[in-house]
C-alpha cells in the first residue's frame, strides 16, 4: 500500500535533514505505529506519507513515496488526498470552517469530491457511528469537547473512502478519555481491515492496537517490527523514547534477579500478568 | 455568530440570492432614488410589511430602535446645530441655534440609514449562514468566497475566546491591562502578537485541513443540501433590477 525508498527530507530554511534514509512498506490492512521522541521526524514522515511533503511543505526531497501506486511527487495533492486520509493533532483546527454543524462538516469533503447527493447520508451517517457521534449531529463542530472534535476530524477523513489513514499525534491535546473513545475508534477501524499508519506517543494503547510499531530517531528508522520487540527494546529508552509501565516493572524485576528468564520483558497488562504470575510469591517476599 | 432567527415566514421562504439583491436594490435606491421621501416609503410600504409577514415584528423593531436611536440623535443633534447650510432658525436657547436646512438633512440621512439597516436586518434575520453560502455557490460564485463567508462567522468567537485567554495569561504573569490610556496602551503588544503568531499557525494548519478534504480538488463539486430556485424568484430578482434602475433613472430625471 505504502512504499517509502531512500526518503531523505529537509525543511525550507532548515539546517539539518527532519528525515534521513528512511525506507518502509506499509501492506493493506496493517495497523502500523510510528513512536519516537519530540522532533525525531514523526510529523514529517506523516506528511510524505500523504503527499503534504512534497506539495504543501517544498523543502528537498530525496528518495521517493509511493501511495497506493501513485508516486507522491508527480500526483497532485487534490488526488493523493482521496487515497491517503491525514488526521493530525489539533482537534480545532481540523474544523474546516465552512460548515455550521457536525453532519454538514462531515459532508464538506464529500462535496468537494463531487459525491452524489444520493451518496452521502448514508457514507455519513455511518462514518458517525464508527467514531461515536451520531448523537451530536446537528450541534456545531465548535461547541463539542476536544476528544469529540479530534473523533470528528477523523470521521470527515472516513467519509472520504481514503485507502491509508495517516493519524498524527491524534490524542495529543486529549484528556485520557478522549483519548481512550478515539483508540476505541481506530481500533473499530483496523479490525475492519483498515491500513492505519499513527505516530503516537501513547505507548500502552499502541502496544495493545498496532500490528507492528517503527521507532524513529533523529529521522532515521531505528526499530521496526512487532509490538513487543520493538517496546520491550532497551533501545527505546536510549533514544528518549520511554517505555510502557508493564515493561518498567518487569524490567525492575529482572534487574533485581526476581527472575532469570531471557523471555521479552512485557508491553500489555495481559504480558506483565503472564511475566509476574510465576514470580509472584518471590516478588511479595523480597 | 449568526443574527438568524429560526421562523417559516413569507422572506424564509424566498432563495438567499433574491433577499441579497433586494437588499442591495433597497441600499442603492435609498441613496439614488428620486425625492427625499422615497428611503421612507420603501420601509413604510415594504419593508416593515415585509417583517410583519415573516413574523419579525417585535425583534425587527427592537434591533432597529438600538441602532438607529442613538444615530439619529447625533445626526439630528450635529447637523441641526451645525450644518453650513443651515441658514433658517427653528428656534433658539441662549446663543445656539437649531436650524431648519439641517435638521431637514439629518431627516433625510437618518430614513436612508433606517432603509439600509431595515432591509439589512430582514436579510440577516431570515437567512442562515450555511444557506446564504449555498445560494451563492448555486449561483457560480467560486469556493473561497463561500468560505470566506462561513469561516469569518465562525472563527470569530473562536478568536474572542483565545483572545480573552491570552489576556489572562498575560494577566497572570503580572500585566497591567486596566487603567490610563498610557497602560492599556502599553499592554497590547504582548496581547496582540501571541494573537497575531498563534493565527498563523492556525492559518498553516487549517489549509493543511482544507487539503485533507479536498477542497482544491478540480472535480465538480456537488451539495449534501438542495436549495429550490424556482422561476419566480429568478422574475422577482429580474424585477427588483429593472425597478430601481428605472427609479434610479427617474431620480436623475426629476
Amino acid at each position: 500500500m505504502i512504499r517509502v525508498e531512500g526518503l531523505t527530507y529537509t525543511y525550507p530554511f532548515a539546517g539539518q535533514p527532519a528525515l534521513r534514509d528512511v525506507s518502509l512498506t506499509v501492506a493493506a490492512g496493517e495497523f502500523v505505529a510510528i513512536v519516537g521522541a519530540n522532533d525525531s521526524g514523526k510529523s514529517t514522515l506523516c506528511y510524505a506519507l500523504t503527499g503534504y511533503i512534497p506539495h504543501h511543505f517544498h523543502g528537498a526531497m530525496l528518495g521517493s513515496v509511493q501511495i497506493a501506486g501513485m508516486d507522491s511527487r508527480s500526483t497532485p495533492l487534490a488526488e493523493l488526498v482521496t487515497v491517503a486520509g491525514l488526521v493530525f493533532q489539533n482537534p480545532v483546527n481540523q474544523i474546516s470552517g465552512a460548515r455550521f454543524t457536525v453532519y454538514e462538516e462531515v459532508a464538506f469533503g464529500l462535496e468537494n469530491l463531487g459525491a452524489p447527493r444520493a451518496e452521502m447520508a448514508a457514507r455519513i451517517d455511518e462514518a458517525l457511528a464508527l467514531v461515536g457521534l451520531e448523537g451530536v449531529a446537528d450541534r456545531s463542530p465548535y461547541a463539542l469537547s476536544g476528544g469529540q472534535q479530534q473523533r470528528l476530524a477523523l470521521a470527515s477523513i472516513l467519509t472520504m473512502a481514503p485507502q491509508v489513514l495517516v493519524l498524527d499525534e491524534p490524542t495529543a491535546q486529549l484528556d485520557p478519555l478522549g483519548s481512550r473513545d478515539l483508540f476505541a475508534a481506530i481500533h473499530r477501524l483496523s479490525r475492519r481491515g483498515a491500513t492505519i499508519i499513527m505516530a503516537e506517543h501513547k505507548l500502552e494503547w499502541i502496544a495493545r492496537f498496532a500490528d507492528r510499531v517503527i521507532a524513529l530517531a533523529g529521522g532515521q528508522v531505528v526499530l521496526d517490527g512487532a509490538p513487543r520487540e520493538v517496546l520491550a527494546s532497551p533501545l527505546l529508552e536510549q533514544h528518549a523514547i520511554g517505555r510502557t509501565r508493564f515493561t518498567q516493572v518487569a524490567a525492575r524485576a529482572r534487574a533485581l534477579g526476581l527472575t532469570s528468564s531471557d523471555a521479552l520483558l512485557p508491553v500489555t497488562l495481559e504480558e506483565a500478568v503472564d511475566f509476574f504470575r510465576p514470580i509472584l510469591p518471590k516478588a511479595i517476599n523480597a | 455568530m449568526t443574527l438568524y432567527i429560526p421562523g417559516d415566514g413569507f422572506l424564509y421562504r424566498r432563495h438567499p440570492v433574491t433577499k441579497l439583491v433586494f437588499m442591495l436594490c433597497v441600499a442603492f435606491l435609498a441613496f439614488l432614488g428620486p425625492g427625499r421621501w422615497t428611503p421612507l416609503l420603501i420601509f413604510l410600504a415594504a419593508l416593515l410589511p415585509l417583517a410583519l409577514f415573516s413574523g419579525l415584528v417585535r425583534p425587527y423593531g427592537g434591533a432597529l430602535w438600538r441602532i438607529l436611536a442613538p444615530l439619529a440623535f447625533f445626526l439630528f443633534v450635529l447637523h441641526g446645530l451645525f450644518n453650513p447650510a443651515g441658514r433658517t432658525v427653528l428656534f433658539s436657547v441662549g446663543p445656539v441655534a437649531v436650524k431648519l436646512e439641517g435638521v431637514v438633512f439629518a431627516a433625510l440621512m437618518t430614513s436612508r440609514l433606517l432603509c439600509v439597516l431595515g432591509a439589512s436586518l430582514l436579510f440577516v434575520f431570515t437567512t442562515p449562514p450555511s444557506a446564504l453560502m449555498l445560494g451563492l455557490a448555486q449561483h457560480g460564485a467560486p469556493p473561497w468566497l463561500t468560505y470566506v463567508i462561513g469561516a469569518t462567522l465562525q472563527i470569530i468567537p473562536h478568536m474572542r475566546a483565545r483572545a480573552a485567554a491570552i489576556t489572562a495569561a498575560q494577566q497572570a504573569r503580572g500585566l497591567e491591562t486596566t487603567g490610563s490610556l498610557r497602560v492599556r496602551a502599553r499592554a497590547l503588544m504582548p496581547m496582540v502578537t501571541p494573537l497575531v503568531l498563534s493565527s498563523l499557525v492556525d492559518a498553516e494548519e487549517r489549509a493543511i485541513a482544507l487539503e485533507a478534504r479536498a477542497f482544491r480538488s478540480s472535480r465538480p463539486k456537488t451539495s449534501l443540501t438542495e436549495l429550490a430556485d424556482p422561476p419566480v424568484e429568478r422574475v422577482a430578482r429580474q424585477a427588483c433590477v429593472v425597478c430601481t434602475l428605472l427609479l434610479i433613472g427617474a431620480g436623475q430625471w426629476l
